[in-house]
C-alpha cells in the first residue's frame, strides 16, 4: 500500500514541508507591495529577526505536541537572563558561569511547570499563566520596568561578533536548531513526546512515563526560551521586561500556522521554522505599514485566531 | 498438572471499589501454554480481574503467582517487565502515529549517543514489516494507524503484543473491531502463536462462540465471584449462559 498524500500538486515529501511553501509565497507576494523587502540587507535582517520567535515557538511547539501550552514561556525569555545579568552586576558572577545560572533558571523554571502540571494536576493554562504573572511580578519589581543595559562584552559575543554578513548568533540559532530536530525526530524522548500528545491512555497501557514526559516538554520550552531571551539580549544590548510581553503572541501563532496540532501528537519542527518566518514578516509588515502599539496588539491577536481557525480547518479536512 | 508451576495462579484475589465488591476471593491455575477464556456479564469482574493481573489496577486481597514466584505490580510497566502482555478493548494504539512507531511504543531500539538513546528508526521498520508479514498480512509500515481498517489495527496490537515473547498474553475484548473475516483471521492467528510459541493467553469476550472456538480452559464470572472453571469440552456455551444468569 502506498502513503496518500494531502496534495495532487505536491507529492507527499514536498507536502510535509507546506508552511515553507507558505512563507516563500507571502515573501514574494509582499516583494511586490514592499520592494526592499527583496533586498540583500532585508533579507539578512529578517534572518536574524526571525530568530527569536523561532525558538521561543519551538519551545512552545514542544508543549503542544504533547497537547499542553506553556504561557509563561516569553516570561522565561525575560526573566532568566536578566537574573543571569543581575548576578553578574550585583555579584560579580563570570559571564560563563552566569550564562549557565540563566539556563539552570530557565530549566528550572520549566520543570517547576511540569511538575505541577502532571503531580498536582493544575491544567496547563492556569498554572503557567500564573507563572507568567509571577516572573513578570518579579521582574518589574527588581527593574521597576526599567530595561538592562550594560551588558559584559562577552555576553554580547554572539550579537556582536560576524562571520561574514551574519552574527555568531545565527550560527548559534542554526545549531539549536538541527539540535531541535534532531531531538523531535530521532531520539527516544522526542518520538515519546509525539506519542503522549497523541494517546496518553496507550502511552500508559504500554508502560511509557507519560508525567515524565510532559515534564521534560516544559523545561525543553524553559531551555528554548532562555536561548531566544539570551540571543535576543545580545542583539539588542539590553533586557527589558517587556520581552514578556511582546514575544507571547508570536510564539503561539507560529507552531499553530505550522501545523502543530493544539491537542497534541502532530506537529513538524521544520515547518515550525517557517511558521514563525512567517509570523516575523508579518510583524515587520505590520510595522513597516506604520500600525501604532494598539492596534499592534490587535493584529497579534488577529494572527493567533486566523491561526486557531487554520488549525480547526486542516483537521476536518484530514477526516475527510 | 506438569512438573512446572502453572505460568499463574491467583489466591484468593478480592478488589473493593468503595462499597462495592467488584471480586471475592477469585482462586484459579492457567497451565503453561494454555488459553483460558474469561466470561461473565457486565460487570462480573472479567476486566477487573485482567486489570489486575496486568498491573493496571492492585487487588485489595489475595496473591498472584506468575511462573511460581509472587509478584506485585504497581503499574503496567511492572507488568511488562516481567513478561505480562495486554492488548486493551481500544487496543493501546495511538491513532496518529505510524504503524512502526506504534510496534515498538515504550521499547524503541536505540544506541546511546552522549545523553540521548538514538532511535534506530531503520531496524524497528524491518522487524514491524517482517513481523506482520510471518503472520500472513502486509501492511506499509510508514502509514498512520488512522488510516488502517479495524482489522488491520487489531492485528497490529496482537502482533506487536506477541512479538515481545510475553509469557502471557491478556486480551481484553480484543475483537470488537473486528469483521467477520477479520475475526476468523485473527483466531486462526492467536492459535497459530500458541502452538507456535506455546504463550499463554487469558481472553475476556462476550463473544462466546469465540471463547468456544480458541480457549483449552473456560472461567465464568458472575457478580465478582468464579461460579465455574474447567476444560472448553466440559462445558456447552448454553450452560456457560446459565452459570452466567443470576
Amino acid at each position: 500500500m502506498s502513503s496518500r498524500s494531502n496534495s495532487a500538486i505536491l507529492p507527499t515529501r514536498a507536502w510535509q514541508y507546506h508552511t515553507w511553501f507558505l512563507f516563500v509565497l507571502v515573501y514574494i507576494i509582499m516583494c511586490a507591495f514592499i520592494p526592499t523587502l527583496f533586498s540583500g540587507v532585508t533579507l539578512l535582517n529578517v534572518a536574524i529577526q526571525g530568530t527569536t520567535v523561532t525558538l521561543l515557538a519551538i519551545g512552545m511547539a514542544f508543549v503542544m505536541l504533547v497537547g499542553e501550552i506553556d504561557l509563561s514561556n516569553a516570561a522565561i525569555a525575560a526573566f532568566a537572563p536578566m537574573m543571569a545579568a543581575l548576578a553578574i552586576e550585583k555579584v560579580d558572577l563570570p559571564v560563563p558561569l552566569a550564562l549557565l545560572l540563566m539556563v539552570l533558571i530557565g530549566v528550572g523554571i520549566g520543570a517547576f511547570n511540569g511538575l505541577l502540571i502532571t503531580r498536582v494536576k493544575v491544567p496547563s493554562l492556569v498554572q503557567t499563566i500564573t507563572t507568567q504573572w509571577m516572573l513578570l511580578g518579579i521582574l518589574l519589581f527588581i527593574t521597576r520596568g526599567h530595561a538592562k543595559t550594560g551588558l559584559p562584552k562577552a555576553w554580547m559575543w554572539p550579537g556582536r561578533a560576524f562571520v561574514g554578513p551574519l552574527p555568531v548568533l545565527f550560527f548559534l540559532f542554526v545549531a539549536i536548531v538541527v539540535f531541535a530536530v534532531f531531538f523531535a525526530t530521532r531520539t527516544v524522548t522526542g518520538k515519546r513526546i509525539y506519542l503522549v500528545g497523541g494517546s496518553r491512555e496507550a502511552c500508559r497501557a504500554m508502560g511509557i512515563p507519560v508525567d515524565k514526559v510532559i515534564t521534560i516538554s516544559f523545561i525543553l520550552s524553559g531551555l528554548f526560551a532562555t536561548l531566544a531571551g539570551y540571543l535576543l539580549s545580545t542583539r539588542m544590548g539590553f533586557i527589558s521586561p517587556k520581552f514578556a510581553s511582546e514575544w507571547l503572541m508570536p510564539a503561539i501563532a507560529a507552531p499553530v500556522i505550522a501545523g502543530v496540532s493544539l491537542t497534541g501528537g502532530r506537529g513538524n519542527l521544520v515547518n515550525v521554522v517557517a511558521g514563525a518566518y512567517l509570523v516575523q514578516v508579518i510583524v515587520i509588515i505590520v510595522t513597516a505599514g506604520g500600525v501604532g502599539g494598539y492596534a499592534y496588539q490587535f493584529i497579534q491577536g488577529l494572527l493567533v485566531f486566523v491561526a486557531l481557525l487554520v488549525d480547526v480547518a486542516r483537521k476536518r479536512f484530514m477526516k475527510e | 498438572m506438569t512438573e512446572n508451576p502453572p505460568i499463574l495462579k491467583v489466591e484468593n484475589v478480592s478488589k473493593n471499589f468503595g462499597g462495592v465488591q467488584a471480586l471475592s476471593n477469585v482462586s484459579f491455575e492457567l497451565e503453561r501454554g494454555k488459553i483460558l477464556g474469561l466470561v461473565g456479564d457486565n460487570g462480573a469482574g472479567k476486566s477487573t480481574l485482567l486489570k489486575i493481573i496486568a498491573g493496571n489496577l492492585q487487588p485489595s486481597s489475595g496473591k498472584i503467582y506468575l511462573d511460581g514466584e509472587e509478584v506485585h505490580f504497581n503499574s503496567p510497566a511492572d507488568a511488562m517487565k516481567k513478561g505480562i502482555a495486554i492488548t486493551y478493548d481500544f487496543m493501546g494504539l495511538v491513532d496518529c502515529a505510524k504503524v512502526w512507531e506504534n510496534f515498538f511504543m515504550g521499547r524503541e531500539l536505540a544506541r546511546r549517543l552522549g545523553f540521548f538513546s538514538v532511535l534506530d528508526i531503520k531496524e524497528m521498520k524491518r522487524i514491524t514489516a517482517e513481523a506482520i508479514a510471518r503472520y500472513g498480512y502486509k501492511l506499509d509500515v510508514d502509514r498512520e494507524v488512522e488510516s488502517l481498517s479495524g482489522d488491520e489495527r487489531q492485528i497490529i496490537a496482537v502482533t506487536r503484543a506477541v512479538e515481545f515473547q510475553p509469557k502471557l498474553l491478556l486480551l481484553d475484548e480484543a475483537f470488537t473491531m473486528l469483521s467477520v473475516d477479520g475475526r476468523a483471521e485473527v483466531i486462526e492467528f492467536l492459535k497459530e502463536v500458541n502452538k507456535q510459541s506455546g504463550i499463554s493467553m487469558i481472553v475476556v469476550s462476550h463473544d462466546l462462540d469465540l471463547v468456544k472456538e480458541l480457549s483449552h480452559y473456560i472461567m465464568v464470572l458472575r457478580a465478582g465471584e468464579k461460579v465455574f472453571f474447567g476444560k472448553n469440552e466440559d462445558i456447552s456455551v448454553d450452560e456457560i449462559i446459565e452459570y452466567m444468569l443470576p
